[in-house]
């Protein structure tokens, strides 16, 4: 069922942290809000499962507007960070509990349980307490209790935040499998950029309350619109080298680096610029050199990653396949891919 | 680091109730007086011997006359006929009287004839009665029952010991006494009703009630209801209690409130048993409501708020919430203030003698006050310490019986179980 958030506007007292939000889901489709913290997406969600009421604006879901229904009446499901289990209910009654206070029968809801559990994988943990239950247990009773009534939407708050590595990595595969299954649409809320990345078709990236870029996954890692949104996604992240623009270049105040930018034409001298080089366009196979004093090495097993400073004092960071003739404090003479570069203005919009 | 708190717990609890125990063992009573005693025939003593040995009490209640040395000497000493002393001396030495008038008629026999002025005098010198006498020792009264003629076998001299004695003696007679009086089962009763009813009603259910609707209030408006409902607490209980005797009084506000439709003023707090109920239970009860509501508010307050929230879009109604959320997470708190109430209830009793005295009659008397009255506080003034005791001793029992079965009843076991965490 498709989402859509029409102009919402979310303000605590005098304080305003949503506003004018235009957001549409498709139905189906799995979504992230991204953002750091504060950003305003977990507010975002609640309002749409209906524990905060929007301060103006809609929320539609289909053709349904829910945005002065109680969250009894709207039938979402939610994973909520900490999962919320109710500690004194067995894992089969928390599951079922959504059915319980429908009045449906003993019988049906113990079917229905019965099947879900099954989908996620814990019907032999049905009599347990919350309690007795490892994180990712806990984990998927609270996706099992989300999916049993069958919601319009799912709801999912941090829902990997509270898990192991490589629990982590497990359950991401697991709620994104559950999802294409039921063909749930589905919210995901996370400041982790990998999580959204690889669990959802599209990403908003949200700043101070404000959606900056909507995009899928390989869309806004290529092309991001702002600088914000360039240092958000990648790991490890983007560096940035500020700089001006000289003839249709950019160029280091020092002058030791020059990149011609097909982006540049048309921008007066002297701008101030910042230029965007992700670790991977930097190093072996560029185009441009670069000269500079290797200051870490980490070695990540399949991969090295440096970190280099340029005579000017900035930062380039570049990741290549293991090798292990480069050490701290070797001068090294890499290269960028110029085509590669991302040049963002000084107002951190891309040029 | 044991010891402070073994001295403590000696201190403060075994040792009271150890003495409780050892003073409900026993007779003492204003009449015995804490330390020792004497053997005296008294009209009491008389009255508990008429059951088992009629012939001994009638005759130790009549006077006596035996002419012995020391009435003789006596009688030489009044410097009357010296024949009488002669006489008497040779025909009548050793001889005992059962009354006055025998002993009247042999002295009237006498050669030298007495005057009926000096019968009485003479008669009243061999006059040995015991009734009334005090005797500092068992020996000293059986000897002295001897000279007078009563024969008494062992086992009687035991049974009049014991009935003379005036001191404290070791006896269970105190819980046969609580088990049979039909006026201490009324006053069992009656603290039954009164803890079940004030405890269902106001302590546990309108502490919840307040709890639950708080939690449901804005946060200030919650402080304010909180804060007035704390106030039967907060103030001193005398001041609280005479709050409640105006209200009631037959100048009161009810009585001048009712006078405006033309009801005569009355006391309504003792107007009768019903009355009297309602009041007792409303002044404990208002007192109660605010630490169970104090509790449970606080146990909700622990509840994280997400499981509210997860409750909501899971489509529980907030009688769900209440009903599946909120009140199975207060079972520790519920039994704590059950387990509490029911104790501090049954101990105390400061409103109710404060404003009914257990009145009317007897109707408000509850167990901690009879055992108040009884011990320490009575009309009659005949203070039965060991009695007192006993009934302190009976509710203590009660108390650590009722808490076990709270703990039985609320699974407490399950309450206390570790988590096992497997991954």
């Amino acid at each position: 069922m498709r989402i859509l958030l029409d102009k919402f506007s979310k303000s605590f007292g005098a304080t305003k942290v949503i506003e004018d939000m235009d957001l549409n889901v498709g139905s189906g489709e799995m979504l992230a809000l991204l953002g750091p913290s504060g950003c305003g997406k977990s507010t975002t969600l609640f309002a749409i499962c209906g524990i905060h009421r929007p301060t103006s604006g809609r929320i539609l879901f289909g053709n349904r507007d829910v945005t002065s229904l109680s969250s009894q009446e709207r039938n979402v499901g939610v994973v909520f960070q900490s999962y919320a289990l109710y500690p004194h209910m067995t894992v089969a009654e928390n599951i079922g509990f959504p059915l319980t206070v429908r009045r449906m029968t003993a019988a049906e809801i113990n079917k229905r349980v019965a099947e879900i559990a099954a989908l996620v994988h814990i019907d032999n943990l049905l009599d347990r307490k919350p309690s007795q239950l490892s994180g990712g247990q806990q984990q998927r009773v609270a996706l099992a209790r989300a999916l049993i009534r069958r919601p319009d939407v799912l709801l999912l708050d941090e829902p990997l935040a509270n898990l192991d590595a490589k629990l982590r990595l497990e359950m991401r595969s697991e709620i994104r499998r559950l999802q294409k299954e039921t063909g749930i649409t589905a919210i995901l809320v996370t400041h982790d950029q990998v999580e959204a990345m690889s669990m959802c078709d599209r990403i908003a990236i949200m700043k101070a309350g404000e959606i900056v870029q909507i995009a899928t996954p390989s869309e806004m890692y290529n092309d991001p619109r702002t600088a914000f949104v360039a240092g958000f996604l990648g790991n490890p992240p983007i560096s940035f080298l500020t700089g001006r623009a000289k003839q249709g270049a950019f160029a280091l105040d020092d002058g030791g680096l020059k990149l011609p930018l097909a982006a540049l034409s048309g921008i007066p001298d002297g701008t101030a610029l910042t230029l965007g080089i992700r670790p991977e366009h930097f190093g072996i196979g560029g185009d441009v050199p670069v000269e500079g004093k290797v200051t870490f090495a980490e070695t990540q097993g399949r991969e090295n990653l440096y970190d280099v400073v340029l005579p000017d004092g900035s930062a380039l960071r570049s990741i290549q396949p293991a090798r292990s003739d480069v050490k701290p404090g070797d001068s090294v003479r890499w290269s960028l891919d110029s085509k590669a570069a991302l040049v963002f203005g000084e107002d951190g919009r891309r040029l | 680091m044991i010891a402070p708190a073994a001295i403590m717990i000696f201190l403060f609890f075994l040792m009271p109730v150890g003495l409780t125990a050892i003073f409900a063992m026993t007779s003492m009573s204003t009449a015995t007086g804490i330390s020792g005693g004497v053997w005296q025939v008294t009209q009491g003593a008389v009255n508990r011997l008429e059951g088992d040995m009629p012939a001994l009490a009638e005759g130790i209640a009549q006077p006596r006359f035996v002419v012995d040395e020391e009435g003789l000497a006596a009688l030489e000493a009044l410097k009357l006929k010296p024949g009488y002393v002669i006489e008497l001396r040779a025909e009548h030495v050793g001889e005992v009287f059962p009354s006055r008038r025998e002993a009247e008629r042999v002295i009237k026999a006498l050669k030298d004839r007495p005057s009926t002025r000096e019968v009485k005098q003479i008669s009243d010198l061999f006059n040995r009665s015991v009734l009334n006498t005090r005797f500092e020792s068992r020996e000293a009264l059986v000897r002295s029952l001897e000279k007078l003629g009563f024969k008494l076998t062992p086992e009687e001299r035991d049974k009049v010991a014991t009935a003379t004695y005036t001191g404290w003696v070791w006896t269970t007679d105190n819980f046969r006494m609580i088990g049979n009086s039909p006026d201490m089962a009324q006053i069992f009763l009656n603290t039954a009703f009164y803890v079940a009813v004030t405890l269902l009603l106001f302590n546990v259910s309108y502490a919840l009630f307040l709890a639950v609707t708080t939690h449901y209030m804005p946060p200030t408006t919650a402080s304010v209801f909180r804060a007035i409902w704390l106030l039967p607490r907060i103030t001193p209980v005398v001041i609280y209690v005479l709050m409640w005797k105006w209200l009631t009084w037959d100048n009161g506000f009810l009585s001048l409130l009712m006078g405006q439709f033309g009801v005569p003023p009355k006391n309504y707090l003792l107007d009768n048993s019903y009355n009297a109920w309602f009041f007792v239970i409303l002044i404990n009860g208002f007192i109660g409501a605010s630490m169970g509501m104090l509790v449970f508010s606080s146990a909700i307050k622990a509840i994280p708020e997400t499981q509210f929230h997860a409750s909501e879009v899971d489509g529980a109604s907030r009688w769900q919430q209440i009903r599946y959320i909120i009140l199975p997470q207060l079972r520790w708190p519920i039994l704590f203030v059950t387990c509490y109430q029911t104790l501090s209830l049954l101990a105390s009793f400061q409103e109710i003698h404060l404003s009914t005295r257990g009145g009317p009659g007897k109707a408000t008397e509850v167990w901690s006050l009879a055992a108040f009255h009884t011990a320490l506080n009575n009309y009659t003034g005949n203070l039965e310490y060991g009695l007192g005791a006993a009934m302190a001793l009976v509710l203590v029992v009660v108390g650590l019986v009722l808490s076990l079965i709270y703990l039985r009843v609320f699974r407490y076991d399950t309450l206390i179980s570790k988590p096992l965490i497997e991954d």
